[in-house]
């Protein structure tokens, strides 16, 4: 049986009268990537934000290798984070940044992944201001934050938007070489594809609600498709969407 | 919290606004004492510009300063750190450098041409608005928001504190002149960060005369060392209760 990593117990979340999310009973697991989908204002980004520690659920809670995460950040040591938006401090170098971020996690140069920083295509760019990047060297910059501390849980929300398809394709197989080393990986995409190709498991919320969570597999085969494009629908269309959310 | 102020700082030391600050404070100080021939009266001038312009940037420039920089507060804030440490690192930095720009535009005019306990306390005053306002705005924009509406209460503190409440203060000394109130005007100047900046400097010049019958009842209390004591006290109360808010809002708020 795998071992979970990050336990959701009821988690729900309320802005003002407003459920974005509720009663989120997941687990995910050590060594797999797990793609978050669903509509827009699902419920996705709160689902992650929960679990950064960015937003306070309003009920439930959630477990981090069998802790419940509080007040305490030293949790975060084991997480890396790429948002859908990068900004950054307006006159700092990408250098700079990267410092300041080894920094602040007192990462030794030793304990740092910095063989992606080369391989985005960045070194040449490091005392460049992070004013003057384009929005796709910023995702690039974003991508190496999360990635050079070789996190045991990385989340990434729409991880390809902006970023070239080589670069993308590299910042995803990093985050498949994460899983394939025993970490945990949570995606946010729009993207089928993408899904389908990297995915052990797709969790679909609607409304705040988690509908399932299943390998991806197992949605192709019990909808008699090929794609996950043609899947999903099919999936959600049909009762048997009231599933486990064993995997 | 050191790391966050010692980048933040280096952020903000190539900001285009602080070093505009800077330039500006220069140039005003610097004009009035070259125009105004008498340093006190160019003392005097600067008092009025400092106490309606220092709130003004420091309010202004906190508040965008950190709508601005929020997706990045959200990166700090996920990593292994504490909130306290974020925001207490990025007020320190944000009023470091609003600090060192008004020593250098403000401090640096008043050594040359007015080097005297006035000045000093002109100085200090100034700084001490810098802090009180920095500290507001970062509570208007931990509390509201969108940036439009947090700068719009930013902007109507400033009315408020700069304009609105003397004028109000004013006109009760006037209705109520049949009354005993002198008791009342103390407290209620001194609730006022700007009033008693400008209190304290305008007692140091010694024009208190000019500040007619108010400006008597304010020698008389603040001129001595329990005046002086109180009017230290509320000052760093107007800087310590928005810092301990902002905090406090920070360590909640959903990111």
């Amino acid at each position: 049986m795998a071992k979970a990593r990050i336990t959701y117990h009821g988690v729900g979340k309320r802005y003002g009268r407003l459920w974005a999310l509720r009663s989120v009973d997941l687990e995910f697991n050590a060594g797999e990537v797990v793609m978050l989908i669903g509509p827009n204002a699902s419920g996705k980004t709160t689902l992650i934000k929960c679990l950064l520690g960015l937003v306070r659920p309003t009920e439930g809670h959630i477990a981090v290798n069998g802790q419940v995460i509080g007040t305490d950040p030293a949790y975060r040591t084991d997480i890396g984070y790429m948002p859908q938006i990068s900004q950054f401090p307006a006159t700092l170098t990408i250098g700079q940044l990267l410092e300041m971020m080894a920094d602040i996690r007192k990462l030794g140069s030793d304990e740092r992944e910095d063989s992606l920083v080369e391989e985005l295509g960045l070194t040449a760019q490091l005392d460049k201001r992070l004013s003057t990047l384009s929005g796709g060297t910023k995702q690039k910059v974003s991508a190496v934050l999360a990635l050079r501390t070789r996190p045991d849980i990385l989340v990434m929300d729409e991880p390809t938007a902006g970023l070239d398809p080589v670069s993308a394709r590299r910042v995803l197989d990093r985050a498949v070489g994460l899983r394939d080393a025993g970490g945990t990986v949570l995606i946010t995409s729009h993207l089928m594809e993408e899904v389908e190709a990297m995915a052990d498991r797709v969790a679909y919320l609607e409304d705040g609600v988690l509908k399932f969570l299943l390998p991806v597999q197992e949605i192709l085969e019990s909808t008699g498709s090929s794609r996950l494009s043609q899947a999903l629908p099919r999936l959600l269309e049909a009762d048997t969407c009231t599933m486990s959310y064993d995997s | 919290m050191l790391k966050v102020f010692k980048y933040t700082l280096i952020d903000l030391a190539r900001n285009r606004f602080v070093l505009g600050y800077a330039l500006l404070m220069f140039l005003v100080a610097q004009g009035l004492f070259v125009m105004e021939g008498d340093p006190t009266k160019a003392l005097l001038s600067l008092v009025q510009v400092v106490m309606a312009l220092v709130p003004l940037v420091a309010l202004i420039f906190t508040v965008v300063y950190m709508y601005d920089t929020l997706e990045f507060t959200q990166l700090l804030a996920v990593q292994p750190m504490g909130r306290k440490s974020i925001l207490g690192g990025q007020l320190l930095a944000l009023a470091v450098a609003l600090l060192i720009a008004q020593g250098l535009g403000l401090g640096l005019p008043l050594m040359v041409h007015s080097p005297d306990l006035s000045s000093l306390i002109l100085s200090v005053s100034g700084s001490a608005l810098v802090l009180v306002f920095a500290a507001l705005g970062a509570l208007i924009a931990l509390k509201q928001r969108e940036k439009a509406r947090g700068v719009g209460v930013a902007l109507v503190i400033w009315f408020v504190f700069v304009l609105l409440y003397d004028a109000l203060l004013m006109w009760g000394m006037f209705t109520f002149s049949d009354y005993p109130i002198e008791p009342w005007v103390v407290p209620f100047a001194g609730l006022n960060p700007v009033d008693l900046a400008r209190i304290m400097v305008m007692l140091q010049v010694d024009l208190a005369a000019m500040m007619g019958y108010s400006g008597a009842i304010y020698k008389n209390f603040f001129s001595s060392t329990g005046g002086m004591l109180v009017a230290g006290t509320i000052m760093l109360l107007w800087i310590a209760v928005p810092v301990l808010l902002a905090l406090r809002v920070f360590q909640r708020k959903d990111l």
